[in-house]
């Protein structure tokens, strides 16, 4: 694991070496821009907006080409796979046409299409449609016969048969094809738009070459490269999300923490100790308020890495604060579920946990005082607002958690505040539209609350400790969950029904099995191991709910530019 | 009254170079209903085989199987097939209510039926866990569970213990005696299911079954039958303490014996 930054030393060798050939002048810059000048280009080029154009151009040509290629193509290649009659008659025809390179059938394509956006869709929905059929269809001829005979053998149908064996089993086949693909269409969209250049990132590192621009080529090439990359990164982690089942070969076994060498300890360390994996209830509403303004046209990175930064920071030193005052009202002793393994298994002292929750406090605050005095008192009073809400969440005779108010505080300042509040960094102003998007991620902020106090009715009412759930009782607690889940939804459809938001951020509604299945494990269950799970799937539910919500907006914006 | 009958049943694979592999047969048996029938007989005499003919998923080349369902509502068969039968995408619980849900059953109750199911099994703290994440015995167990909420008239169990721990394989020989003593009650909700059972270990097939049929080398017929005349319910350790459990043991690896060099000198032939 070492390995890890000795995987730096080649490309960072290479590129000193390459500007220090440059500045002693053995290299010819006309030819070889040094890696600073290209860099500089690349700002420039992103700042005047023309890499940005190009590359929502590009991503547009591929995204509308591989969704009308992939989709029937797993199709097709599902019933070629289940099929003999479909493998002999569609076989040959499919086989054939495969090898042939694709970017030799552009001729052809603009002869039948002409030179538009048409014909660049269709070449990236051939390239992508050939590798999806083979792969799908491999991957439903490789999956083993005993499958099927177990699943007959337990009274399945043809159809189940389908649904519960052959696409299950097949899926990381069709990933795989569609990860494949994805490289490949980027590959052929780029040699497309060198062929006819008009727009997108081919078209700008062709125009460049025509004028000898050389650094913006460069620029250009760079930007495919990092696409390709991050293409990469977003299958391994859909992968990782819909194969669960997977041996976790990807995950190498981890060393202890005390055998590792002192700054990665250190960094480990406290990784484990800030608790990141709540960090999504924070990032999520910054993200989509961010995105919303970027949606209305306001967008600063600089601004976006500030609100991030800071709230995560805050978040940080609020998880630690707690865990440091859970330890002192003894709470978390090494037998108890206490969250921080840090502290339990005394890898940190409490004194180093509470002195780095004020770090990421002073940090934070710092981050959030620098964005009241650029960007308007408002922040100051969400902040103070925030603040006030935390303390009081659990402190002083009518704690808001202790008297049943727990969601709805919960709703107001992990929803609508912190993503109007995000928003208003970037735009200077709020409107209610803003407000009525945050609804559903703040109904489902609150609902991960209420799955907690649904765990903890007994525990809480001996506590005297009284929350909505257990005032409510067992029965009407569930009814509160599938309100909570239920209103997200709602809201979702009425916003774009009224015209708030655009049409795409119904992707957030592919959420609905794990909803469904979310409220029937809560319809069932009392146990706490088994509300557990609810709570962690509440929480995942949000996270993905609102990523979802945030790449449909990003999808409007897309469709919008071009 | 009979609940299989099968006359004359032989199973012919097609093998390599146009040569044909007699799997199986023939073979004459009849399962009474609420039977439990232990199968015995050298490796690649067609146990397998033959299960899997009852279990409709094979077509036999010749002879007849006539199988008599008496209770409409509930599946006639269920297999816990040798070696690992679990589907590695479905999490524990989903697999053994995987049965129940292809028929459409509710989900509360299937989920309860479920979770009692891996309680038996003693399983019920991997009920979110991946098959990757068992051991092959613990698969093994997620196979009986999913046979067993199932709730068939007739259990085929192929070595179902076969990669178990000797603890293991003891306490879940009782636990399936219990569910079959039970569902024989009259409060268990009526008949008692029937099982054939086949196994490589003699003990086992004498402490479980009422008849312990032996087969021969491929293909297998049945060389012999023996009954198992202990009364039930049994005390699984006890019982070999019986002499008469002894003497049967002993005419059971006799009638196998030869067998089973058959078996091993056809398949060194197989080799050259
Ligand atoms: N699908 C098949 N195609 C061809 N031959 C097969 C097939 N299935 C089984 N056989 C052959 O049939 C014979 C009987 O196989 P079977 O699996 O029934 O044996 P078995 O008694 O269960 O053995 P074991 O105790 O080792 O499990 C073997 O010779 C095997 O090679
Ligand atoms: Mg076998």
């Amino acid at each position: 694991m070492k390995n890890r930054a000795l995987n730096l030393i080649s490309p960072v060798a290479f590129l000193v070496i390459w500007e220090l050939l440059v500045a002693l002048g053995a290299l010819d810059r006309r030819f070889f821009p040094a890696p600073s000048e290209t860099l500089a280009r690349l700002l420039e080029l992103l700042q005047n907006g023309e890499l940005t154009t190009a590359t929502v151009i590009t991503l547009r040509r591929m995204a509308v080409g591989f969704v009308l290629a992939a989709v029937p193509a797993v199709v097709i290649g599902l019933l070629m796979g289940a099929n003999r009659m479909a493998r002999i008659i569609l076989g040959p025809l499919i086989t054939a046409l495969y090898p042939v390179p694709k970017i030799a059938l552009v001729p052809m394509v603009v002869i039948l299409l002409g030179i538009g956006e048409t014909s660049k869709v269709a070449i990236v929905a051939i390239s992508v449609f050939f590798l999806v059929v083979i792969h799908t269809m491999a991957g439903v001829l490789n999956v083993e016969q005993r499958y099927f005979d177990i699943a007959r053998n337990n009274g399945a149908r043809p159809w189940d048969l389908l649904t519960t064996v052959a696409i299950p089993a097949s899926l990381p086949n069709i990933l795989t094809g569609i990860n494949l693909a994805l490289g490949f269409a980027l590959t052929v969209i780029v040699g497309t738009e060198l062929l006819l250049p008009q727009g997108g990132l081919g078209a700008l590192i062709w125009k460049s070459y025509n004028v000898y621009d050389i650094p913006t080529i460069f620029a250009g090439l760079i930007v495919v490269a990092l696409l390709g990359w991050a293409f990469t990164v977003i299958m391994g982690e859909v992968e990782r999300q819909l194969l669960p089942w997977r041996v976790a070969d990807a995950a190498p076994a981890r060393r202890r923490l005390q055998d590792e060498p002192r700054l990665r300890r250190f960094v480990r360390t406290w990784w484990l100790a800030v608790r990141p994996f709540s960090f999504t209830a924070s990032v999520t509403p910054v993200v989509l308020g961010s995105v919303l303004a970027a949606y209305d046209g306001a967008w600063s990175w600089l601004l976006f890495a500030i609100t991030l930064v800071g709230s995560v920071s805050i978040h940080a030193g609020t998880n630690l604060i707690n865990d440091f005052y859970d330890w002192k009202k003894g709470t978390d002793t090494p037998e108890s579920l206490g969250p921080n393994r840090a502290l339990k298994e005394g890898i940190l002292t409490p004194q180093q946990v509470f002195w780095g929750g004020v770090f990421f406090f002073a940090l934070g605050s710092g981050l959030g005082l620098y964005l009241v005095a650029t960007r308007g008192l408002l922040i100051l009073y969400l902040g103070i607002f925030s603040v006030l809400a935390g303390w009081f969440y659990t402190a002083g005779p009518a704690a808001f958690a202790y008297i049943g108010m727990g969601e709805i505080v919960v709703f107001i300042f992990m929803g609508p505040v912190m993503i109007m509040g995000s928003y208003f960094v970037q735009m200077q102003s709020v409107n209610w539209n803003v407000f009525l998007v945050s609804i559903p991620i703040g109904l489902l902020v609150a609902c991960i609350l209420h799955a907690n106090n649904m765990r903890d009715i007994e525990d809480d009412r001996a506590n005297n400790k009284r929350t909505l759930a257990n005032l409510l009782g067992r029965k009407a607690s569930r009814w509160e969950y599938y309100v909570l889940i239920g209103g997200s939804y709602l809201t979702l459809v009425l916003l774009v029904l009224f015209g708030v938001a655009p049409p795409f951020v119904l992707l957030a509604l592919l959420t609905l099995p794990k909803a469904a299945g979310l409220m029937r494990t809560a319809a069932v269950h009392e146990a706490p191991a088994r509300l557990n799970k609810v709570i962690r799937g509440t929480a995942d539910l949000h996270e993905r709910f609102g990523w979802l919500m945030i790449a449909g907006i990003l999808a409007a914006m897309v469709a919008q530019v071009v | 009254m009979a609940i299989i009958e099968t006359a004359a049943l032989t199973k012919v694979f097609p093998g390599p170079d146009r040569r044909e592999i007699n799997a199986l047969g023939p073979v004459d048996l009849t399962v009474e209903a609420g039977e439990f029938i232990c199968i015995v007989g050298p490796s690649g005499c067609g146990k397998s085989t033959l299960l899997r003919i009852l279990a409709g998923l094979e077509q036999p080349t010749q002879g007849t199987m006539t199988a008599e369902a008496t209770d409409l509502q509930r599946p006639f068969n269920s297999m816990v097939f040798q070696g690992d039968s679990t589907f590695p995408w479905l999490t524990v619980h989903a697999n053994v209510e995987y049965g129940l849900r292809v028929r459409g059953v509710p989900y509360r109750e299937r989920d309860e039926i479920a979770a009692r199911m891996l309680r038996t099994v003693g399983l019920s703290g991997y009920a979110e866990a991946y098959p990757y994440q068992l051991s092959g015995g613990m698969r093994q167990r997620v196979a009986l569970a999913r046979a067993l909420a199932n709730d068939p008239e007739v259990l085929l169990m192929d070595e179902p213990f076969g990669a178990l721990d000797a603890q293991n394989r003891a306490l879940l020989q009782d636990e399936l005696l219990y569910i079959w003593d039970q569902t024989g009650d009259s409060a268990g909700g009526g008949a008692r299911k029937t099982i054939l059972f086949v196994t490589h270990s003699i003990d086992e097939a004498l402490v479980l079954g009422d008849r312990v049929l032996v087969m021969t080398a491929a293909p297998g017929r049945i060389k012999a039958e023996i009954r198992a005349p202990f009364a039930r319910p049994r005390r699984t350790h006890e019982l070999k303490r019986d002499p008469v459990f002894g003497e049967l043991s002993y005419q059971i690896w006799e009638a196998l014996r030869d067998e089973v060099d058959a078996a091993r000198a056809s398949e060194l032939r197989g080799q050259r």
